[in-house]
């Protein structure tokens, strides 16, 4: 349905923060993951026709959306990173020109409206003026636009940012059912906003993209390279060097360490299950981005 | 205070203004004045018109107009350019880490002052430039004198422009003329100031008119010139034949005008210490981000509180539990939801683009507008209220165009259809506010068939926010449509019958202004400017 052709972004003064991307993109929700300054927000834009590519081709449905991007903007839904809202206006009336913006009749505008206000609990404070709302009121509200048009492209950059927990657990789960149908694409650098609801995940880093897979597929990559161990303080200075570290806790019996390692490492480490945590830093650290900054 | 956290202040400042785009426009204005205020030999248009005469073009005479034009324009223009330091600061939340640092709220006041004054000297240095180049250009005279071209800048412009960065940092930190009442207040005053400035008895020497003036006199009677009744004006006026020449080689400055630039000086710095008094640091609890700091635009600038605030009103069974589906409609979302379905939608638009452009103005707003209304039902010209009806407005027209750059919806609206029909109605938004505010002299026309006003009324009300609109789109800022509708609208209320797009300028009881056809058609150009560049912009992106 949506498939980037070779993009690349240049910005002025030569930043290169997309650098040769392709991918296609079908029904289901495609977890953008990469450390920050990644070129995932940049992806995204030009994903979503606000930013022109550098080279490369951003086709919908066969057609070539950097030339005719309202082809693509009619049947999309975008969340950007950062947005701002016109303060005095309440969400219901902000919503509401956003509706006409789109081009959603009177009738329709004002039943979808009440609707999203209800998918993302601002009902009663949606005739407050939005410059009395949180930050996380605002992002709720940042969703509920990119849902006006029953958007068939939904892409959502860094949504959960200042979102509570459930806030978050909800839209997550809101995401993936509705990506039963539609093409999603969330970009996040958190492991956790994906690894529940993703059935595909993308891995990118300095504009390049290193990983593509199931979930299932980017696990074994890494099975039996994930290992834990307690050591002490200077053995886990030592360790820290060496290895690369998914996380450290600090008990009464030692610094517990979980960590990426090819080889067995020796010692008392035991060899454990892996997750998507791990797989992130064994690609971001992996040879594949060695290559990259190289 | 040390010297160096003001001076440290400043140059970062300054660097970070200087290596903006717009930075070089105002450089680029700066060489026009310079070419303005050195026109050809044969040229209608004059800064500086001696009874007259104008001085061979030498460097004394090029130095001391260009730096009375630069006193002249910098001033009242400059300060537009430079007014933004301390709301930067907010904007960008360096003020917030500035502020719990050690430095001083006068070191800070000094260093944006210090800033101001750097762009504004440098806008005059280009002119300082451009002045000898005009001299060759010109070639009337082949000796360069390079004290009798520069000195008149160090004494002539950049006085006034202590003032003028001073007042910038003060307007900033009063909550009232911070924003467009600021831009309007500093065109009054700064006319005021300069008018003033040019009289004989101007305090500190004014901005050295006088001085100028009577030496030019003194050589003008020296080589038998008669100088009865021979007028001096400076500012760009249009004369009927090219101007005469004359020799005049500087004026020497005497003791009492040397003291008062220094006087200037001290004027200057003491305006830009004094909102130490009141400054508030960039707390939002206090001080001049107190009225709109309470009021984000972004997701990050809500307030601490704000959350508990709103969300303790909700009742706590609207919060839908993560997966719960709704009876009928998408299965597993939280609520129904329905298909959406699209429909004509231009109506809604300009409803939408009407709250964006009126919401948040003050109901004494609308109570002057209903008391001008009323007074020019009432009054015996019906066009005589017209001008205040239509100057009262220009902060809200200023919003046209910009509004969505002002509170950074343009990534959101980035994704979005292309927005013409947007565009139209916020076009359409503005001519509706421009109609309600002027209503009472067209139906006082339109009932005493002053069927020529009545068209000069209309032309205006489309004019007017197409102005506003486009110059918003182009300029992505209020302050330009603030300042070139000011002025715009002195000149018509001044009588230019040329730029009267109002219909105020009569003569023989009919409007003497442009026909309201062409003032009509300029309104529809412009529009189709601002569609443009909008256009190009989401296409371009």
């Amino acid at each position: 349905m949506l498939e980037l052709v070779d993009v690349s972004k240049v910005y002025k003064g030569g930043k290169r923060a997309v650098d040769g991307i392709s991918m296609r993109l079908g029904a289901g929700l495609l977890g953008l993951l990469g450390p920050n300054g990644a070129g995932k927000s940049s992806l995204m834009r030009v994903a979503a026709t606000v930013t022109r590519p550098t080279r490369g081709k951003v086709l919908f449905e066969g057609t070539d959306v950097v030339s005719r991007p309202d082809a693509l903007r009619a049947a999309l839904g975008y969340l950007p990173q950062d947005f701002g809202v016109y303060p005095h206006l309440t969400a219901r009336e902000f919503l509401s020109y956003l509706a006409a913006v789109k081009g959603l009749s009177a009738r329709s505008a004002r039943v979808r409206v009440g609707e999203l206000l209800e998918l993302v609990n601002l009902t009663e404070a949606g005739r407050r003026p939005l410059g009395a709302y949180s930050g996380g009121m605002l992002r709720r509200v940042g969703i509920a636009q990119a849902l006006l048009g029953d958007p068939r492209v939904l892409i959502v950059d860094e949504p959960t940012a200042g979102l509570d927990p459930e806030e978050r657990v909800r839209f997550r789960t809101m995401l993936s059912d509705l990506a039963a149908d539609r093409v999603v694409l969330l970009s996040t650098h958190i492991v956790s906003d994906i690894e529940s609801v993703a059935s595909d995940i993308a891995i990118v880093a300095r504009g390049r993209l290193l990983r593509r897979g199931s979930p299932e597929e980017l696990l074994r990559e890494v099975d039996g390279q994930v290992w834990e161990t307690v050591a002490g303080p200077s053995d886990a200075v030592a360790m820290r060097e060496r290895y690369v570290i998914s996380r450290m806790i600090r008990t009464a019996g030692g610094t517990r360490l979980r960590f990426l390692s090819p080889t067995p490492p020796g010692g008392d480490a035991v060899r454990v299950a892996p997750d998507l945590e791990d797989v992130y830093l064994a690609v971001i650290n992996g040879p594949a981005a060695r290559a990259v900054t190289r | 205070m040390t010297a160096r956290a003001p001076i440290a202040l400043a140059v970062a400042d300054f660097r970070e203004r200087v290596r903006r785009p717009a930075y070089a426009v105002t450089l680029l204005a700066a060489v026009g004045l310079a070419c303005l205020a050195v026109p050809d030999a044969g040229s209608h248009w004059v800064l500086m018109d001696v009874g007259g005469y104008r001085g061979v073009y030498t460097s004394a005479w090029i130095g001391t107009v260009t730096a009375l034009a630069g006193a002249l324009w910098l001033t009242m223009g400059g300060f537009y350019v430079v007014r933004d330091a301390i709301a930067r600061d907010e904007r960008t939340r360096v003020g917030h880490i500035l502020a719990a640092s050690p430095l001083r709220t006068s070191t800070y006041l000094i260093g944006k002052f210090l800033s101001n004054f750097l762009v504004l000297a440098s806008m005059a240095g280009v002119l300082a430039v451009a002045a000898p180049l005009m001299q060759f250009a010109r070639g009337e005279s082949g000796t360069f004198d390079p004290i009798a071209l520069l000195l008149p800048f160090a004494l002539i412009t950049l006085p006034p422009l202590v003032l003028t960065a001073a007042a910038a940092v003060l307007f900033e930190t009063v909550p009232l003329l911070r924003g467009g009442v600021g831009n309007v207040v500093w065109f009054v005053v700064s006319m005021v100031l300069l008018m003033g400035g040019q009289t004989r008895n101007a305090p500190l020497g004014g901005i050295g008119v006088r001085q100028a003036a009577e030496s030019m006199r003194t050589a003008l009677v020296e080589q038998g010139i008669d100088v009865t009744d021979r007028e001096f004006s400076l500012g760009l006026t249009s004369v009927t034949e090219p101007l005469r020449t004359f020799q005049w080689d500087g004026f020497i400055p005497d003791a009492a005008f040397l003291g008062g630039r220094l006087v200037l000086l001290a004027v200057g710095i003491a305006v830009a210490l004094l909102p130490a008094l009141w400054f508030g640091r960039f707390d939002p609890a206090r001080g001049p981000g107190s009225g709109s700091a309470a009021v984000p635009s972004r997701p990050g600038k809500a307030r601490e509180g704000d959350q508990d605030e709103i969300l303790g009103d909700l009742p706590r069974g609207v919060r839908g539990e993560p997966g719960m589906g709704g009876p009928v409609g998408r299965p597993g979302l939280p609520v129904t939801m329905t298909a959406p379905v699209r429909g004509r939608a231009f109506w809604r638009l300009l409803a939408g683009e009407l709250r964006v452009l009126l919401r948040g103005v003050s109901p004494w707003w609308w109570l002057v507008v209903a008391a001008v209304t009323v007074a020019g039902f009432a009054t015996p010209e019906p066009a005589t209220l017209l001008p205040l009806a239509w100057i009262w407005p220009v902060l809200i027209w200023s919003r046209l165009g910009t509004q969505r750059v002002e509170h950074g919806l343009e990534g959101l609206l980035g994704a979005y259809p292309t927005m013409r029909r947007g565009l139209l109605a916020e076009w359409a938004a503005g001519v509706a506010l421009t109609v309600v505010t002027g209503i009472a002299p067209a139906v006082r026309m339109a009932a005493t068939a002053d069927w020529a006003g009545a068209g000069a009324w209309a032309g205006g009300a489309l004019l007017v926010p197409a102005l506003a609109l486009a110059l918003g789109v182009a300029c992505r800022t209020h302050r330009v449509f603030q300042v070139v509708y000011l002025g715009l609208w002195y000149l018509a209320v001044n009588g230019v019958a040329a730029l009267d797009y109002m219909g105020v300028v009569r003569s023989g009881g009919l409007p003497a202004g442009p026909s309201p056809l062409a003032v009509g058609g300029l309104a529809l150009l412009l529009v189709c400017a601002a569609l443009a560049v909008r256009t190009a912009r989401h296409a371009v992106r």
